[in-house]
């Protein structure tokens, strides 16, 4: 018995010794949004083919929580990634960063499959009178809990305008839903209610997260729902384009967007932007040159084919601001 | 010597003791500290929001449709599964090792993954769903929760009645039958009581597993709430302060039913003892 044990201590032992002496590569630590998980994937493979001795270590989450790991818990990050740039801007510099790159968008689609009733009518001209069909049920992820879910109803609220029907929002969204929506000072607010009282009828299905909404179109549960290309993209589901007047998608139509507003239930305003994913290499940052090499793979033009071909179209050239580093400054222009 | 000798084994059979007492009071911190710590925490430093949501209409709501839910779910599995767990352990019969080992897998799989599973069968298109789906609904409805509880849930219970139903002596059942009691009579006065203990316990076990139920469940039934998804909500929306509250009402409602139904098991114990 005695020793089984000691056999034991010792594969035990001999294990956690091997196991720290292979880990001599250098890490390069990446922190970045969940929509970015499949590129980023792409380009970790890439860039550890290019460099042999870097151990790309990649942390995905929300965006808001992955920019708090750098401001608020201090965690060391080579590069940090948002789905939303602003956010780069606001909580993270001067103080954790001085600059960052808009380097790729994204959009709000309808995802559907063959079998969805009418998907073989459905364009960008009569999408929301095909959701208002009493046998057509769609979804969305739940605007208290997710970004792609307050970005939907921002859509929906843009709508309104883009097609001039003042009952879009009424017909798909209030009529089988608790959520209202209000014209105040030239802005469409949605305020929302506590999530247990949203209280969806049959037509509707609302998740917590984007990503369990897939489950429901494979299962033929819901006919469409909304939700971002890049994610429809990588899942191969059909998908609807939308005009970019409402789609969240373009710089050039940032004015429009803000006249969407959606209030979550814990108070917290957000207003409607374009979709523009950042990225920077945080102040604390412990392999600055590595990130940096990181950062011109993502703007490269292998890089770029990387996230046209999963759905997230590629700015280019990306548009930089702050005080970006010498070595990026070939592949941006200045924002 | 020999007064000796047993001397040293009665410090050896301490020392054992000692040990074992170490060992598992380690492993009983780690189960109280994370729970007295929430709930500590709640009471001393936030008492306010404990009472405001004691009083929230939509948080009572979830608790009781969670210990409702569990309920059904432990009912049927109780109808179906006691059965099935005499079968196992009266009868031998061709596959019965793989029925055992199929018994288990909702206990292996992740939740998820058996949410989608459950969704895919209990949809509206689904191959048990549609035929039903002019009388029931399982879609963001109570029968999907249920289900979902069930499916994992149900194995605890069977499990444990058929280790009841194995340590009842078959005899006494023959004996009875060769008094002229029919089968049926036989199983429901003899056996089912020499083993209520153990199904007991196992729809314990099956109700409290079925509470805690999240994964599947917010796969096939976000709505209406029940209070782990009610907790994970407000954990999303409005941070930990406001999840809180709602998670330690339940584990505090919880413990009294746990409580509850151990002294009622324990009195049960004595039963089939003698």
């Amino acid at each position: 018995m005695k020793k089984l044990v000691a056999v034991f201590v010792v594969i035990l032992l001999s294990c956690a010794v091997l196991g720290c002496v292979t880990s001599e590569k250098v890490t390069l630590k990446v922190l970045h949004a969940g929509s970015l998980s499949a590129p980023f994937e792409e380009v970790e493979r890439l860039f550890e083919e290019r460099f042999p001795n870097v151990d790309v270590q990649r942390e995905a989450a929300g965006s808001t929580k992955t920019i708090r790991k750098v401001t608020e818990l201090h965690k060391e990050a080579d590069i940090v990634a948002s789905a939303d740039y602003s956010l780069v801007q606001d909580m993270m510099m001067p103080e954790y960063a001085d600059w960052y790159i808009q380097f790729a968008k994204n959009s709000i689609v309808i995802a559907y499959t063959n079998d969805s009733r009418y998907a073989e009518e459905i364009n960008q001209d009569n999408w929301y009178e095909i959701l208002r069909r009493p046998d057509v049920k769609f979804g969305f992820s739940n605007p208290n809990d997710d970004p792609c879910g307050y970005r939907s109803q921002m859509t929906i609220q843009l709508a309104e305008l883009y097609y001039n029907d003042s009952s879009i929002y009424d017909d798909l969204i209030e009529k089988n839903t608790n959520l209202r929506m209000t014209f105040e000072n030239g802005a469409y607010i949605l305020r929302m209610p506590n999530s247990e009282e949203i209280n969806p009828s049959d037509k509707i299905m609302i998740r917590s997260m984007e990503m369990e909404l897939i489950h429901g179109l494979d299962a033929h549960e819901i006919d469409y729902y909304f939700i971002y290309r890049s994610v429809a993209e990588q899942h191969n589901e059909r998908f609807l384009e939308l005009p970019p007047q409402i789609d969240l998608s373009s710089v050039d139509y940032a004015d429009t967007y803000k006249k969407a507003q959606v209030v979550q239930s814990s108070g917290n305003v957000i207003t409607g932007k374009p979709i523009v994913y950042g990225i920077t290499v945080p102040k604390n940052a412990e392999h600055r040159d590595l990130a940096i090499e990181f950062v011109k793979l993502v703007l490269s033009e292998d890089g770029q084919k990387i996230f046209d071909e999963l759905g997230q179209p590629p700015i280019g050239p990306a548009v930089g601001s702050g005080n970006v580093p010498q070595e990026l400054m070939t592949l941006i222009c200045q924002g | 010597m020999l007064e000796r000798s047993k001397l040293t084994l009665k410090m050896s059979q301490e020392k054992t003791i000692l040990i074992f007492t170490l060992l598992g009071a380690i492993i009983l911190a780690f189960i109280v500290i994370p729970i007295a710590n929430t709930i500590a925490t709640q009471v001393i430093l936030d008492a306010d929001a404990l009472i405001k949501t004691a009083k929230d209409v939509a948080v009572l709501k979830s608790i009781w449709l969670s210990i409702y839910a569990a309920f059904l779910a432990t009912l049927i599995a109780l109808i179906l599964g006691v059965p099935l767990a005499y079968l196992l352990a009266r009868r031998d019969f061709w596959g019965k090792g793989s029925i055992e080992s199929i018994i288990d897998v909702p206990i292996v799989i992740p939740h998820t993954v058996a949410g989608i599973a459950l969704l895919t069968v209990f949809g509206s298109h689904g191959l048990i769903g549609y035929p039903l789906s002019n009388y029931i609904g399982f879609v963001d409805a109570l029968p999907g929760i249920v289900v979902a509880m069930l499916f994992v849930s149900v194995p605890f219970l069977i499990n444990s009645a058929r280790e009841g139903f194995e340590s009842v002596d078959p005899r006494l059942e023959n004996v009875a039958r060769s008094l002229g009691a029919s089968r049926w009579r036989a199983i429901c006065k003899v056996t089912i009581p020499l083993a209520s203990r153990h199904i007991l316990v196992g729809a314990i076990m099956s109700w409290a597993r079925a509470i805690s139920e999240f994964g599947a469940v917010v796969i096939i039934a976000y709505y209406p709430m029940i209070a782990s998804t009610l907790t994970y909500e407000r954990f999303l929306s409005e941070g930990l302060s406001a999840s809180r509250p709602v998670a330690v009402l339940l584990m505090v409602v919880c413990l009294l039913v746990f409580i509850l139904l151990r002294t009622v098991s324990a009195r049960w114990g004595r039963y089939d003892r003698d």
